[in-house]
């Protein structure tokens, strides 16, 4: 019992509930403004009925066609504390599949720590498996190398032989990935 | 980076082959990259001696020259190259981002205008020159430059860009008729021309086409668009074109359709909150004008209406029935549109609500399966006041009913066995909260329920054991809960105790759940009560605040810091801040640009709304205020005269640069968890009344510098009995300017006295009050405005002459000495002990911190005025004070005081309020030394003056 709508500028002065996670990245505003400029329809934002921000999602669509690497991108999921377990998370990547979908993308993929089990075991429930591990893709605030990352996917209906997910068995550089 | 502008261009205008002059050019780019700037400087001046045409090179320079703090040489540099109106990508692009740097983005237009008329069949330079105008807000110029580059190379989007420009001109037309008959309907033929043509080719057209219309009101030719063959376009977001329709339908009171379109959109998806209002509004309207649907066709284009409460109670029942069958997860939607609708029926008088059931075994039902999520207290809240308060109790004690605890023990509570039994009886206590029945409990009540709460709290630690660092404990919100009791209790009975009892649970909650926000957002905001502002600074850092939230948070720092004399902390907070608003303005345009060029035209009237927002946030004004106030109080003087400190902050005392009638409260006020009932809530009044006085606090403080900055370019101009006539006037001018001001401080005073005088309460977990009513008690304010006020006086003595001023003399010996009172009265008020033990209990009165501060400031401002002699006596008295509470403080030994007598504490709890303890005293003494510092330095510098 959710408002799905499109996220505005004036969410980024209500969305402390959900930001105030500490796996939850406060962007610059340049990060959030050009993703708002450039893949409008990917910033989704769920309201509770009493107005509350129950949490967003924000995607991208990038890749070559021509090598088959189109897809939708998962930049950053979240959900404020008070709101998890109602599946809300699962909802919001429907959505951005459903989209990826249209643009007749071939895969979906997103980043997550390592360490972040609770989301790894989320996303693999929804049908994504690990592609290939990056190396310290995560760093700490004062630069240094932090974690590595899973890099994760799901393939779309246009991979219908699902070689987009095929897993890579060696892990890869931050750098290396395109 | 510069590099990458050299190798575009390469690419666009010459393919690969290599330049000469970018192989020249290319170490002065990558030095510029590396930061290397003097090098970048000499390279350069290396090449113009052998290439003197190179002007790239030169404007090379010019950056290089900017980024080393030489603008005035950057500038006219820059200007050199500009004059030849330069054509080459290079310069052009080199020239575009310094004068970027230099904040000049009005002088790209110039570069490319000239550009363009030498080059006219260039798109690159067209298109540049289109952006040069977004980034100023040239609406009319974009307009023109979008069309001149269509015709130059008739792509779609280029034509859009200048259909978007009118757009833009109607929204910022002053005059909203011409907005109405002008621009949007220009706009509008614009794009039926290309429909006509069938030239419509992106989504973006499509919308764009939609906005025009919508803001035409032409509802039904929106409609028409979007149902038929263009509407198609409409494909990226999901359910645009539904939304849409629906929006349009509500806008035209198209309720059959709305019900309808509505009704088809909850059969797919029974959890969407807003179809299930649309919805029920549909239906009232259609009830209200009796519509009875036509007999034969179909009801509407969106097919059947229902028109009857008896349909909707049935719709809502199905849907509950629907999900009750399901085997996956449930949704709330249907659950909660039953309460909705018996909310609405009730505000209606209508009687029909019985078929739908009792609210109170409704809610029961709701509780039943949605009382294991934590959100079930957030969606029950907003029906509670379906239960008549008879009914209260009875809800609590049947709730309870349905929360499974083991066993009692010992200590008289039972316990849940697994987490989804904890959040059933989390939910129970904070539904409990809501209905005010931890409220009305006595004073042994409430301290019975921390007991039982606590234990609950610790032992719903167990479940949590392996949680990682980042995740909260099951049972966190137990401790947070405890924490609001004690606070009741400590703001109802006055009792310290229960606020240090508070501190400590809190720090044990942070202790086995380092991430909860809330835990450090409460302790945060304790502290900051206590006046101890030490503390506050890790919590805070810990929170991990950024960018957009100093504006939404920043306030719980910036509020206190500088009032409890954490100079040096309140300095940080206030440029954390800036930093963030200061970037924003570059941000926002660069956006604005992207916007035009991936055509998200709805995406740019609400950037530039959202770059309004922050320029006229009232965060932004104080900090901006406060941070060069207390520059002046800390620094002036002392590491370089107040005159040269003004002229650096570029102040002007003339100009008023805050946007009084248009203040954006862009504060998160609920940024806290609460569960208070209804009554004790935050109301929009509070809010109201909040931003009122702090606008008025802002006023004063305002004014104040302001006032600062008058009397420092007036103190210190010649004596006018030495100078000429124009710098006599130019004194008098000034002495109107500081006559002016004055006399708005009086008045603001005399408005902020009316908004003291209402005493407004927020909640605990609202605002905090702003600094106006104790700046007022304290006096403080009107010592300022004395001392200033002499200021003026003395002025004027100067300008009358000593000779003819006997009267003057006088006024003024009377006002130094009532100052002086004034003075001393100030510092009377800030005599006591901030700290100290009572029959084993710790006191506080932090007020006397604040007051401190109050007493510093009027001073530090007397002293500019290099009256010495009785203000040093008062100085020497106010280091002696601050001395004095020093040395009790540091003697005060805490650990002589003997913890948990009044209520029991464990071991281990006593340690965690200990340790809040310590912090406390340790930040007082942290205050303390800097105000002592100050006053010492301001003592010092007297005394230098009166050699």
């Amino acid at each position: 019992m959710t408002t799905l709508r499109a996220f505005t500028c004036d969410d980024l002065f209500k969305f402390n509930n959900i930001n105030l996670d500490p796996l939850t990245e406060t962007y610059g505003i340049p990060f959030y403004l050009q993703y708002l400029a450039h893949w409008p329809e990917y910033f989704i934002v769920a309201e509770a009925p009493g107005g509350e921000l129950m949490g967003y999602i924000m995607g991208k669509a990038e890749g070559s066609v021509a090598r088959e690497e189109w897809h939708g991108h998962v930049t950053a999921l979240s959900v404020a504390p008070e709101f998890r377990r109602l599946g809300l998370a699962a909802k919001l990547m429907e959505m951005l599949e459903e989209i990826s979908e249209r643009k007749g993308g071939f895969f979906v993929d997103l980043f997550v720590r390592v360490s972040n089990q609770v989301a790894v075991n989320m996303y693999k429930q929804l049908g994504y498996s690990v592609y290939r591990t990056v190396i310290e893709y995560y760093s700490a605030s004062n630069g240094e190398p932090d974690e590595d990352a899973y890099d994760m996917r799901k393939a779309l209906s246009r991979d219908t032989e699902r070689k987009s997910i095929i897993p890579i068995p060696h892990p890869v550089r931050p750098e290396d990935i395109e | 980076m510069l590099r990458h502008i050299l190798v575009t261009s390469n690419m666009a205008a010459r393919g690969h082959v290599q330049d000469p002059n970018d192989r020249r050019l290319r170490p002065i780019y990558d030095y510029l990259d590396n930061g290397n700037n003097k090098m970048a400087i000499q390279q350069a001046d290396k090449l113009l001696k052998k290439h003197k045409d190179l002007h790239c090179a030169k404007v090379l320079k010019a950056i290089g020259l900017q980024r080393t703090g030489k603008q005035d040489e950057a500038f006219s540099l820059a200007q050199e190259v500009a004059t030849l109106e330069p054509t080459d990508d290079n310069s052009l692009q080199a020239l575009t981002i310094l004068y970027r740097e230099m904040h000049r983005p009005e002088l790209v237009t110039k570069l490319y205008e000239a550009a363009v008329k030498k080059v006219p069949l260039s798109e690159e330079y067209h298109s540049h020159l289109f952006m040069a105008y977004a980034r100023v807000g040239e609406y009319k110029k974009m307009q023109q430059a979008g069309m001149a580059l269509y015709k130059t190379v008739p792509k779609n989007p280029y034509y859009f860009w200048s259909v978007m420009s009118l757009v833009m001109q109607a929204i910022s037309a002053q005059d909203d008729k011409l907005a109405q008959t002008m621009f949007l309907p220009l706009a509008e033929r614009m794009v039926e021309k290309m429909v006509k043509e069938g030239k419509i080719e992106a989504e973006a057209e499509v919308q764009l086409y939609f906005m025009i219309l919508e803001r035409l009101g032409k509802y039904v030719e929106a409609l028409d668009m979007v149902r038929g063959p263009l509407g198609e376009k409409l494909t990226s977001e999901l359910q645009s074109r539904e939304n849409k329709c629906m929006m349009m339908y509500q806008r035209l009171q198209l309720w059959p359709e709305c019900n309808a379109l509505s009704y088809k959109l909850l059969l797919k998806n029974p959890d969407e909150w807003q179809f299930y209002l649309s919805y029920f509004d549909s239906l009232f309207h259609l009830m209200d004008k009796s519509w009875s649907p036509p007999n034969e066709e179909e009801h509407c284009v969106e097919g059947p209406v229902q028109t009857t409460v008896a349909e909707a109670v049935k719709f809502v029942v199905d849907r509950m029935e629907e999900e009750d069958k399901k085997d996956s997860r449930p949704l709330r939607g249907p659950y909660m549109a039953c309460l909705e609708l018996i909310h609405r029926l009730r505000q209606r008088g209508c009687p029909d609500e019985e078929e739908l059931g009792d609210p109170l075994e409704l809610m029961l039902q709701f509780f039943g399966k949605f009382g294991d999520k934590p959100s079930c207290i957030t969606d029950l809240k907003i029906y509670l006041h379906l239960l008549p308060p008879e009914q209260h109790t009875q809800f609590k004690n049947r709730l309870g009913d349905l929360v499974p605890l083991g066993e009692v023990g010992e200590d008289g509570f039972g316990f849940p066995g697994d987490t989804k039994v904890l959040q059933r009886h989390l939910c129970v206590c904070q539904l409990s909260r809501v209905l005010g029945l931890q409220h009305t409990l006595d004073t042994e009540g409430k301290l019975c329920l921390i007991t039982e709460l606590k234990a609950h709290y610790h032992y719903g630690l167990q479940f949590g054991k392996s949680c990682l660092k980042t995740e909260l404990q099951f049972s966190d919100t137990y401790c947070l809960m405890v924490a609001h009791v004690y606070i009741d209790l400590w703001t109802e009975t006055g009792d310290e105790n229960m606020l240090w009892q508070c501190l400590g649970v809190l720090e044990e909650g942070l202790s086995y759940s380092p991430s909860n926000a809330q835990f450090k957002l409460l302790l945060l905001l304790l502290f900051c009560r206590l006046g101890a502002f030490q503390p506050v600074v890790d919590l805070y850092s810990s929170l991990d605040a950024k960018h957009v939230q100093h504006d939404t948070i920043g306030y719980l720092l910036t509020r206190y810091a500088g009032s409890l004399g954490q100079f040096a902390a309140a300095s940080q907070s206030y440029n954390f801040s800036l930093r963030f608003f200061h970037s924003n303005q570059k941000d926002t345009s660069e956006y604005i640009i992207q916007a035009y060029k991936y055509g998200a035209f709805e995406k740019i009237p609400e950037f530039i709304a959202f770059r309004t927002r922050l320029n006229q946030s009232l965060h932004f004004a104080q900090v901006r205020t406060e941070r060069m106030l207390l520059d002046l109080y800390t620094e002036a003087d002392i590491t370089s005269s107040l005159e040269e400190s003004v002229k650096a902050m570029g102040l002007c005392p003339e100009e008023d640069d805050i946007p009084w009638d248009n203040m954006r409260d862009n504060r998160d006020l609920t940024v806290l968890f609460s569960w208070d009932p209804k009554d004790r809530e935050l109301t929009e009044e509070h809010r109201r009344l909040s931003l009122e006085e702090e606008s008025v606090w802002l006023k004063v403080r305002s004014l104040t510098l302001r006032l600062l900055a008058s009397l420092a370019l007036l103190g210190h101009a010649p004596s006018p009995r030495n100078s000429d006539k124009t710098n006599e006037n130019g004194v008098s001018a000034k002495s109107s300017t500081l006559q002016t001001l004055l006399s708005q401080l009086d008045l603001t005073l005399q408005t902020a006295a009316q908004i003291t005088e209402k005493q407004t309460q927020y909640p605990f977990l609202g605002p905090p009050s702003s600094r106006l009513a104790s700046a007022l008690s304290s006096g403080s304010c009107h010592c300022q405005a004395s001392a200033l006020q002499l200021s003026l006086t003395l002025q004027e003595l100067e300008t009358t002459g000593l000779d003819d001023s006997s009267e003057l003399q006088t006024q003024i010996c009377n006002s130094f000495k009532s100052l002086i009172v004034q003075l001393q009265e100030l510092l009377s008020r800030c005599k006591g002990e901030v700290l100290e033990m009572k029959d084993s209990r710790l006191m506080t009165q932090p007020s006397l911190l604040e007051t401190l501060v109050f007493f510093v400031e009027p001073v530090v401002l007397s002293g500019f005025q290099e009256w010495t002699g009785s203000l040093q006596g008062i100085v020497t008295q106010a280091l002696d004070h601050v001395k004095g509470q020093e040395a009790s403080l540091t003697a005060l030994k805490l650990a002589a005081l003997t913890l948990g007598v009044g209520h029991a504490q464990t071991q281990e709890e006593c340690g965690f309020t200990r340790a809040a303890m310590d912090k406390v005293q340790t930040s007082y003494l942290g205050s303390l030394q800097e105000l002592g510092d100050l006053l010492r330095k301001r003592a010092d510098s007297l005394k230098s003056l009166k050699f």
